[in-house]
C-alpha cells in the first residue's frame, strides 16, 4: 500500500516536470491502418531492430577492437578466439548488418511501390533516402575494419570510384582515404566514421524520419485515401506493438541461428604492398554497382567510360532522392509507370548481382 | 479446503507468466553481454625468468620484471636466496619506485613509503607490499604465487 502510494508520488513528480503524458496519450490513441499493405509497415521496424542490435554489438566490439595497422587484424582475431563469446558477437554484428541492409532495400521498394512518399510525405521519403545512404556507408566503412586482404582491396576499389568524377572527384577520394593512398590513416578515419560520425548523422535523420511518421500518420493505399472513416484500424498499443514483438522475436531467432552456423571469416592481415587477391568482390549490396562499373567500356565516343558510369549512378541517386517531386501526382492516381520503374530497378539490381556472382 | 475467491485471477496469472517469460528472456540476452565485456585476463600462477639475468645481483639489490600486467622486483637476499615483491602500492594501486640510496619503496601518488622488505612505514598504505616466492629451478628463477606448488 505504502509502496503503491510512493510509486504514484514519484510518478507525479516526474510527470509535473517532464509532461510525458502527452506522448503516452498519443501512443495510446495511435492507430495503425489495417489493409493488405500492412505487412510492409513491419519492414521499417525490422530495420530498427537490426540497427539496435548493431549499436549494442558494435559498442561491445569496440571494447576490444584496435584501429591501427599493426593491431586491427590481430584484435579481430583475438575477439574471434579469446574473448568470451566474441566470435558470436562479431558474427551477429556481421549478419545483422546484412539483414539490416536487406530490409532497408525491401522498405525502400515497398514504399516506392505503395507510393507512400506522395504529398505530404515527401520529406519522410527524402530523410529515408539519406538513411539508405548512411546504411550503405556503414557497410562500406565497416568492411575495412578487420583489415584483411579482401577488405583492403575492396576499399581500394571503392575509394577510387569518386576519382572518376570530374573536378571534385580527386578531392573526395583524398578525403575518404586521408591522402593519396590507403594507409593507417584510412583505417582510423574509417573507424571514426563508422563509430562516431555515421551514428550521429543517422540518429539525427532517424529522429526526423520518426517524427514525420508520427506527425503525418501511416499512409493509406492510393485508392483508400480520403475515405478514412470506413477503414479498418488497429490500435498501436498493445495490438500492433505485440505483433511487432512477434516479428522481432522471429527475426532475432533467424539472425542468431545464421550467426551461429555461418560466422564471418577473417583473412590474413592486409599487406599494403601485396598484389590484390583473386576474385575480389564487394559485399552483396554493392554488387550491382560493381557490375555496372565493370560493363562500361574504357571509352564511349570521347568520354571516359568510368566517368560516364559514375555520373549515371550519381544521377540515379539524385532521381531517387527527388522521387516525390518527379511523381507529384495526387494520391488517388495509381502511377503505373512509377511502379514499373520500381520493378525494373529491382530486376536490374538482381540481374546485375547474379551476373557479378557468376563471372 | 475450498477457497471461495481465487487468489489469482486469470489476468494476473497471465501477466505474471508473460512478465516472467520476458524477464528470463532479458536475462538470457544480458548474461552473454556481461560475459563478453570481461576480458579473459588472469594473473599468472607462475613466471619463469632466466636465472642468468639475476645471478649477478649484489645482495640487497633489486631488478624488475613483469608479473602479468604488474611491475615487480626480484631481490637477492644476503644468503643468496631470492624474493619477489609486487611493485604496486597497497593503498590505491599506483606503481611504486625503489629508491636505492634510501633503501625504500616510494609511492608518488599519495606519499606512501615502504622499507626495503616492503613493510609499510609511512603514509597511507594499509599493508606491506605483496610478496611472491622466488625459487631457483635449474636454469630458471621461478616466481610463484603463495600457495602454488
Amino acid at each position: 500500500m505504502i509502496l503503491k502510494k510512493s510509486a504514484l508520488s514519484v510518478k507525479t513528480w516526474f510527470e509535473d516536470r517532464l509532461g510525458l503524458s502527452v506522448v503516452l496519450d498519443f501512443m495510446r490513441k495511435k492507430k495503425v491502418p489495417q489493409n493488405k499493405h500492412t505487412p510492409w509497415s513491419y519492414t521499417g521496424s525490422a530495420i530498427l531492430l537490426f540497427f539496435m542490435i548493431q549499436v549494442i554489438t558494435g559498442i561491445m566490439l569496440a571494447f576490444y577492437y584496435k584501429p591501427t595497422l599493426g593491431e586491427a587484424n590481430k584484435s579481430v582475431a583475438r575477439i574471434m578466439t579469446e574473448v568470451p563469446l566474441g566470435w558470436i558477437i562479431r558474427s551477429i554484428h556481421f549478419w545483422s548488418a546484412t539483414f539490416m541492409i536487406a530490409f532497408v532495400f525491401v522498405h525502400l521498394f515497398s514504399i516506392w511501390i505503395i507510393k507512400s512518399y506522395r504529398k505530404p510525405r515527401e520529406l519522410t521519403w527524402m530523410t529515408g533516402a539519406f538513411l539508405l545512404l548512411f546504411s550503405l556507408a556503414f557497410g562500406f566503412t565497416g568492411y575495412l575494419l578487420p583489415w584483411d586482404d579482401l577488405s583492403l582491396s575492396a576499399t581500394k576499389v571503392g575509394t577510387d570510384i569518386p576519382n572518376a568524377i570530374p573536378v571534385v572527384g580527386k578531392i573526395f577520394t583524398k578525403l575518404l582515404r586521408g591522402g593519396e593512398d590507403i594507409t593507417g590513416d584510412t583505417l582510423s578515419r574509417f573507424f571514426t566514421l563508422h563509430i562516431c560520425l555515421l551514428p550521429l548523422a543517422l540518429l539525427l535523420i532517424l529522429a526526423i524520419h520518426f517524427y514525420l511518421i508520427q506527425k503525418l500518420e501511416m499512409s493509406l493505399p492510393w485508392r483508400d485515401e480520403g475515405k478514412k472513416e470506413e477503414l479498418k484500424e488497429l490500435p498501436f498499443w498493445p495490438n500492433f506493438v505485440c505483433r511487432e514483438m512477434i516479428v522481432w522475436l522471429i527475426l532475432f531467432g533467424v539472425l542468431v541461428t545464421v550467426a551461429v552456423f555461418l560466422p564471418p571469416s577473417l583473412g590474413k592481415a592486409a599487406d599494403l604492398m601485396a598484389a590484390a587477391p583473386k576474385g575480389i568482390k564487394p559485399e552483396w549490396y554493392f554488387l550491382f554497382l560493381f557490375q555496372t562499373l565493370k560493363i562500361f567500356p574504357a571509352k564511349i565516343l570521347f568520354i571516359d567510360g568510368e566517368t560516364l558510369a559514375v555520373l549515371l549512378i550519381l544521377a540515379a541517386c539524385v532521381l531517387l532522392l527527388f522521387l516525390p517531386f518527379i511523381d507529384n501526382k495526387p494520391t488517388e492516381r495509381k502511377g503505373k509507370i512509377i511502379t514499373g520503374l520500381a520493378f525494373a530497378t529491382i530486376a536490374y539490381a538482381v540481374l546485375m548481382s547474379i551476373w557479378s556472382l557468376l563471372t | 479446503m475450498k477457497i471461495k475467491h481465487s487468489l489469482f485471477n486469470r489476468r494476473e496469472f497471465l501477466n505474471w507468466l508473460l512478465g516472467g517469460w520476458v524477464g528470463v528472456f532479458v536475462v538470457s540476452l544480458v548474461s552473454p553481454i556481461a560475459k563478453f565485456i570481461f576480458p579473459p585476463y588472469q594473473e599468472p600462477d607462475k613466471v619463469a625468468l632466466p636465472l642468468v639475468d639475476f645471478k649477478d645481483l649484489e645482495p640487497g639489490a633489486l631488478k624488475n620484471f613483469p608479473w602479468g600486467a604488474k611491475p615487480a622486483f626480484i631481490r637477492k637476499n644476503g644468503d643468496g636466496s631470492y624474493l619477489a615483491i609486487v611493485g604496486v602500492c597497497t593503498h590505491l594501486d599506483c606503481n611504486v619506485t625503489y629508491l636505492a640510496d634510501q633503501k625504500k619503496f616510494f609511492c608518488a601518488c599519495h606519499d606512501g613509503w615502504y622499507d626495503e622488505n616492503g613493510l609499510n612505514i609511512s603514509g597511507p598504505p594499509p599493508r606491506p607490499l605483496r610478496k611472491l616466492r622466488a625459487d631457483v629451478d635449474g636454469e630458471n628463477l621461478v616466481v610463484k604465487k603463495e600457495g602454488v606448488a
